[in-house]
């Protein structure tokens, strides 16, 4: 008992706010990145050929700010940015389009189930870089390879999630609203919708993250510009900082999208289901609902 | 009334036989038809859309994928990557598995770990495996290291699940009879977490072998990816294809049999539980 009054009776003097504040989430959160920071110090100190955080930092202020890197050679960011995001956003909207459209038909139609969903397995299970090599020999360099392996790779994450999504609409409701005749159209603003609306934005989740994968593997392999093809750039010139600079604009970029604005998206529209959960609960649903695809 | 019309049509159907058995016909039909229509779909495509070439069909990939098999390839490649890739799991326990429980049980570990967790499952597979190009070279380490790194937050996040969902009563009537704290970990904690640790390496199954087979496109000397990889800069489709359906059918079979039925197994308890 002692030791649990010692603990609540507020320390006073500059030391005690030092010791809240360490010990709080924020303080927490700082020290996970300075012992990240700390890791792959040593990391680069024990590797050689890998570059430390301050190396790198450098070069992605130079990047990003269109320096010099010595020489002709100049930063460049925007200009790469502005190459693959039409290429992301084009096989995202075509995923989500027909994922849609597919997820839908399978998941109201008993026949479509039986015929599509093992081919739709077979589609989440394909990993992305199999897409990179296949378009590549099929349509060689260029955009097209790049946005179709976008989408081949996106599109059976975002439909297996509609199929869940429509096989989630209650059935009591259905059939409730069948014997007080309810109409087609209240009951698709007021029962299909509503359940299917969050799955989708499930799919959308897990399609962006797929698919950012995806699109980078393509660039890596058949384009010419991009973020992708500057990473494999710097990785293949032997400039390690480079290609790690890269990979934290990546990192950045996507955790950024998921965090800001996806995750929320994803938990608004599943304010209904999850209102009993517990924080731990609904961050473990969070982060499941990727891998599990199916 | 519907039940009435059911009873008229039942004698036709496979409506008399029991309920396991019609479960199991409808699921034996369920997959003749599921396996027709991706091989239909597949054929239409190579026919009609792709050509021969670019898309061959089923049956000569079927062929390609015998002759691999035949000629001990199969073996050679696919003991590699299954062992690398058991490796991964272990290390994704062995870390998983404290990291978890620093979470479930310590407000200020969460708050330290939370960011890590919840970013790692976003981060693209395609830098797990250039990363570990560049740090340890052409080794069977890359693979290792990157399915452990990929896996370890599922597991972690479901040790604090786990430990969320561990029965309260149980540890409150342990420290009422006076039971020391590991008798408590030992008898309490551990099984019903092991369960959920476990549900962890199966949900990042289908993620892990993914980024490993990545990073055997990158780096390594053996292994399906490495097969992968060389068949591609042959320009050999059909070799491609061949490798990746081998290994999906593979994992497929993994997944059904293998880790369904040990999860099952860990998750006995819960089962009687609920009678």
């Amino acid at each position: 008992m002692s030791v649990a009054i010692d603990r609540s009776t507020p320390s006073v003097g500059a030391v005690g706010v030092l010791r809240r504040a360490v010990l709080s989430d924020v303080g927490a959160r700082i020290a996970s990145y300075l012992l990240l920071l700390l890791l792959w110090q040593l990391v680069a100190l024990y590797e050689d050929r890998f570059p430390g955080p301050a190396e790198v930092f450098g070069f992605l202020w130079v990047e990003v700010t269109a320096g010099s890197h010595g020489g002709i050679v100049r930063g460049e960011f925007l200009e790469h940015f502005a190459a693959t995001l039409p290429r992301f956003a084009l096989g995202i909207a075509i995923s989500m389009a027909l994922g849609v459209v597919v997820g839908v038909v399978i998941g109201a139609s008993r026949f479509a189930e039986a015929l599509l969903k093992d081919t739709l397995l077979v589609l989440v299970a394909l990993p992305a870089i199999i897409w990179a090599f296949l378009t590549q020999m099929w349509l060689g360099l260029g955009d097209d390879a790049v946005v179709i392996t976008t989408f081949l790779s996106a599109f059976p994450f975002a439909a297996v999630n509609v199929v869940q999504g429509v096989q989630a609409i209650p059935r009591d409701l259905g059939r409730m609203s069948d014997a007080f005749s309810v109409s087609a159209y209240r009951r698709l603003r007021h029962l299909q919708v509503p359940a299917i609306t969050g799955y989708i934005f499930a799919g959308l989740r897990f399609a962006v993250i797929i698919g950012w994968n995806a699109v980078l593997l393509a660039e890596w392999f058949s384009a010419s510009e991009g973020v992708g093809w500057r990473s494999r750039y710097w990785y293949d010139a032997n400039r390690y900082k480079g290609f790690v600079a890269w990979v934290i604009i990546f990192i950045l970029f996507i955790v950024l999208l998921d965090r800001l604005i996806l995750v929320r998206l994803q938990r608004r529209a599943f304010r209904w289901r999850d209102a009993q959960a517990s924080e731990i609960e609904r961050e473990a649903v969070e982060v499941d609902v990727g891998v599990t695809g199916a | 009334m519907a039940t009435s019309r059911t009873i008229e049509h039942a004698p036709r159907g496979i409506a008399h036989l029991s309920l396991g058995a019609r479960r199991r016909v409808r699921g034996v039909v369920g997959f003749v038809v599921g396996v027709g229509g991706f091989l239909l779909i597949w054929t239409l495509l190579s026919e009609f859309v792709f050509g021969e070439y670019l898309l061959p069909p089923p049956l000569e990939i079927g062929q390609e994928m015998w002759t691999i098999v035949r000629s001990g390839e199969f073996v050679r490649h696919f003991v590699p990557t299954i062992v690398r890739l058991g490796y991964g799991f272990g290390l994704a326990l062995l870390i998983g598995f404290p990291v978890g429980y620093l979470m479930g049980t310590s407000r200020y570990w969460r708050a330290f770990f939370h960011d890590m967790v919840m970013v790692a499952g976003s981060i693209p597979g395609i830098t797990y495996a250039v990363m570990a190009l560049v740090i340890v070279g052409i080794s069977i380490l890359g693979p290792v290291i990157s399915v452990g790194l990929v896996s370890m937050p599922y597991v972690a996040i479901n040790v604090a699940e786990g430990l969320d969902s561990v029965d309260r009563r149980l540890v409150q009537m342990s420290d009422a009879f006076g039971r020391p704290r590991s008798a408590v970990v030992r008898h309490v904690l551990v099984p019903s977490v092991t369960p959920f640790a476990f549900a962890g390496v199966r949900l990042s199954f289908a993620l892990a072998w993914k980024v490993e087979q990545l990073t055997e496109v990158f780096g390594s000397s053996s292994g399906v990816g490495f097969m992968i990889r060389k068949e591609f800069e042959d320009f050999s489709i059909p070799g491609t294809l061949a490798w990746v359906l081998l290994f999906i059918v593979f994992m497929i079979l993994i997944e059904r049999f293998v880790l369904v039925r040990l999860e099952r197994y860990l998750f006995r308890w819960r089962l009687e539980e609920q009678g």
